[in-house]
């Protein structure tokens, strides 16, 4: 392989080593066609957009955005369940974009998923022992399958002795455990955990997201970790992309993000978040116009134009907007050290966007 | 509070035959809802919270299952009415909003039609005054271009606007008390402090009552005044605002404190509640809590605890006495601040 490896664009300053996964310009349009027999197409969905990020070994990268932002499907595309229209993808520095499936096959072993609907990525037709033993046949690994799926349902907190049972019989929690023995059985070094905690009540919410930590610390796994709950994100990820139509908006350090977002979405998108009591009252809420655009036909431009504060603040000649909102995507750039937002006006440490607003 | 009582539920119980045994579904549970309030009612799936609320519109199969109390409602009990006299209340002094804005508006049918259709229901006037109100509602609750809009069918709004239809057809009779399932746990957190936003004015602009059912202790404590935590069935704690959150007595609502992870603070460890929820086919005897509460002790497998006060100023359902509350929650709130610095 002579490809050229990923280029050091947002790395994490955590750790020089090579990074695990690296995407680069990474795009993914679905086309929406017409007629049955010739299939043309009318117009495209931009699911993702030129996404550029990278996961250091170890690392817990959080992938936050409102639905229909191409979070999931980033996370597909990087497990390569789907193809990219444009972009590579690099697994331990090597290229895997083009990689088929028989060839995937043993990489497969290295990279795994938790889903998020534990009633629904369980087959009910199957018991725990089938379900969890499915990576070792279809692996073909050597050794005893029970045996060896006995101690990982031990390991997650199930009882071995229901290795028999149906999934069913177990309660949501105790579903997402199998899936999470699941995504384990091969000893992956990347697990992408796709909303693995917003089907469960919140006291099972935290059973298991400690589950995972300890997990990520004993078998040094690397996350990528997808949600849209930002409270649960700023728990478990040690960096943070936000997404919105497609595209990462900012990406920084955990804490940094959350205590001095540079990006006016992400700030919007943190003081949206009911902050629960105390604060809550002096926190003003910034309640954001309208919805999100289609992803079908974004708008030109940064795609958080039509709906931004600051951008209306800062005004322009363009129906009171700046024009370099309006005719040009913003770049992302580095704001500050290691955090980068894509943005032409971020906002400056404490300002508020409050205050821009009404400005 | 001294505001005019609109709901007075007590001693309701709701249980549900099924060939594996007696659901309790609602297990003795009284508590009362003032006009211009907002009365939060938080609890896990299976607690009960959207039973109670389905139990109080009669949308409860009587035939399949076992009421018993009163659900007194500007001083009528809703549970004595006949279906006839349910129906003249129901969508017109009491409204209800759902979680899934998806799966409640026809697919087939204009949105602004459905709304004329639930104004024509109660008010017997001609179908372009009904329209008209139709267009005005659209308007007040916020939709852009509402004789515009009108027109569309629901699958041409987005999902904060057609909660926003929803409420538009539940304010449409200016209803005394709006009862509102987990109405923003289908939407983005942007659009939810939307229609957050907006069931807090309409509730100033049109003078009413609102329940809010949610899962969500963060909804509850930005928009509710009284807040009742429930579990298994039974209310645990109920009171104030301030009361629950700034002194919150019963041990679980100290676990469901403690187990979200917030956005405001770095992360710690969680501490999360032992076990799962009880089956409401065997309730565990006595506090239905007990056996995942790390505070247990003599009584709680064998009494019932009444939801009362116990000196902390509001009433919770817990056998341990208020010193020893205080003590427990200072202990755990300290190791919460070691965990975090």
């Amino acid at each position: 392989m002579t490809q050229p490896g990923p280029s050091p664009l947002v790395t994490s300053p955590k750790t020089t080593a090579e990074p695990l996964v690296a995407v680069e310009g990474l795009t993914k349009y679905f086309p929406i066609t017409k007629g049955i027999v010739l299939q043309k197409e009318v117009a495209r969905v931009h699911a993702v957009e030129d996404v550029t990020f990278t996961v250091s070994p170890g690392e817990t990268l959080g992938l936050v955005g409102e639905s229909g932002c191409g979070k999931s499907t980033t996370a597909r595309l990087l497990l390569k369940l789907l193809e990219p229209t444009r972009g590579r993808i690099f697994f331990e520095g090597e290229d895997i974009t083009n990689l088929n499936r028989s060839r995937m096959r043993p990489l497969r072993r290295e990279m795994q998923m938790i889903f998020q609907d534990p009633y629904a990525s369980l087959n009910p037709r199957q018991t725990v022992g089938q379900i969890v033993g499915a990576p070792f046949r279809i692996h073909k690994t050597e050794g005893e399958t029970k045996k060896k799926v006995q101690e990982l349902m031990n390991r997650v907190g199930l009882n071995p002795e229901h290795y028999n049972r149906y999934s069913h019989e177990f309660s949501g929690g105790q579903r997402q455990r199998i899936g999470v023995a699941r995504a384990l059985a091969l000893r992956p070094k990347l697990i992408v955990c796709d909303e693995p905690v917003s089907a469960l009540d919140v006291s099972i919410q935290a059973q298991i997201l400690n589950l995972l930590e300890d997990l990520q610390d004993e078998f040094k796994l690397t996350y990528v970790f997808i949600s849209h709950d930002l409270g649960v994100v700023r728990h478990i990820a040690d960096r943070i992309a936000v997404m919105y139509l497609g595209r990462i908006v900012e990406v920084a350090q955990a804490d940094e993000l959350y205590e001095d977002p540079k990006h006016p979405y992400t700030s919007a998108l943190l003081s949206a978040v009911p902050k629960g009591h105390g604060d809550a009252a002096l926190t003003q809420r910034i309640v954001l116009e309208g919805d999100v655009p289609s992803p079908i036909d974004p708008p030109p431009g940064c795609p958080f134009h039509p709906r931004c504060p600051k951008a209306r603040a800062v005004g322009g000649p363009v129906d009171g907007l700046p024009e370099n909102c309006t005719a040009e995507m913003p770049p992302l750039g580095e704001v500050e050290r290691n955090h980068r937002a894509a943005c032409w006006y971020p906002l400056k440490h404490g300002e508020s966007l409050q205050k821009a607003a009404h400005a | 509070m001294s505001a005019e009582t609109l709901l007075e539920v007590r001693d309701l119980h709701v249980s549900f035959p099924t060939p594996d045994g007696v659901v309790k579904a609602v297990d003795g549970l009284s508590f009362s809802v003032h006009r211009r309030e907002t009365f939060g009612i938080v609890g896990e799936s299976g607690s009960g919270k959207s039973v109670t609320n389905l139990t109080a519109l009669g949308l409860i199969d009587r035939e399949r299952a076992q009421v018993s109390g009163e659900v007194l409602f500007k001083g009528r009990d809703l549970l004595a009415l006949s279906k006839e006299e349910l129906r003249r209340v129901r969508g017109k002094e009491l409204a209800m909003i759902f979680q899934d804005p998806f799966a409640c508006l026809h697919p087939f049918y204009r949105v602004g039609d459905q709304i004329v259709e639930a104004i024509l229901c109660h008010d017997d006037i001609p179908k372009k005054q009904a329209q008209q109100r139709a267009v005005d509602l659209l308007g007040a609750v916020g939709i852009p271009h509402p004789q515009d809009r009108f027109r569309d069918h629901p699958h041409q709004y987005s999902g904060g606007m057609r909660q926003r239809a929803m409420i538009a057809m539940a304010l449409s009779h200016n209803p005394d008390l709006l009862i509102a399932d987990e109405p923003t746990t289908a939407l983005d957190v942007t659009v939810q402090a939307q229609i957050l936003d907006l069931i807090d004015r309409i509730k100033n602009e049109f003078n009413i009552g609102v329940i809010l059912i949610t899962h969500d202790l963060g909804v509850v404590a930005d928009v509710a005044q009284t807040v009742m935590v429930m579990y298994a069935g039974r209310a645990v704690e109920l009171g104030s605002r301030d009361e629950v959150f700034d002194n919150p007595q019963h041990p679980y609502a100290w676990g469901l404190l403690e187990s979200i992870p917030r956005i405001d603070q770095k992360g710690s460890r969680l501490i999360p509640i032992q076990g799962s929820p009880p089956s409401l086919i065997h309730v565990p005897p006595g506090c239905s809590f007990h056996p995942r509460c790390p505070h247990r002790f003599e009584p709680c497998d064998k009494d019932v605890p009444a939801l009362a006060d116990r000196g902390s100023g509001h009433p919770d359902a817990c056998h341990l006495s208020v010193e020893d509350k205080r003590r427990i929650w200072n202990e755990r709130e300290a190791l919460r601040k070691k965990a975090v610095s």
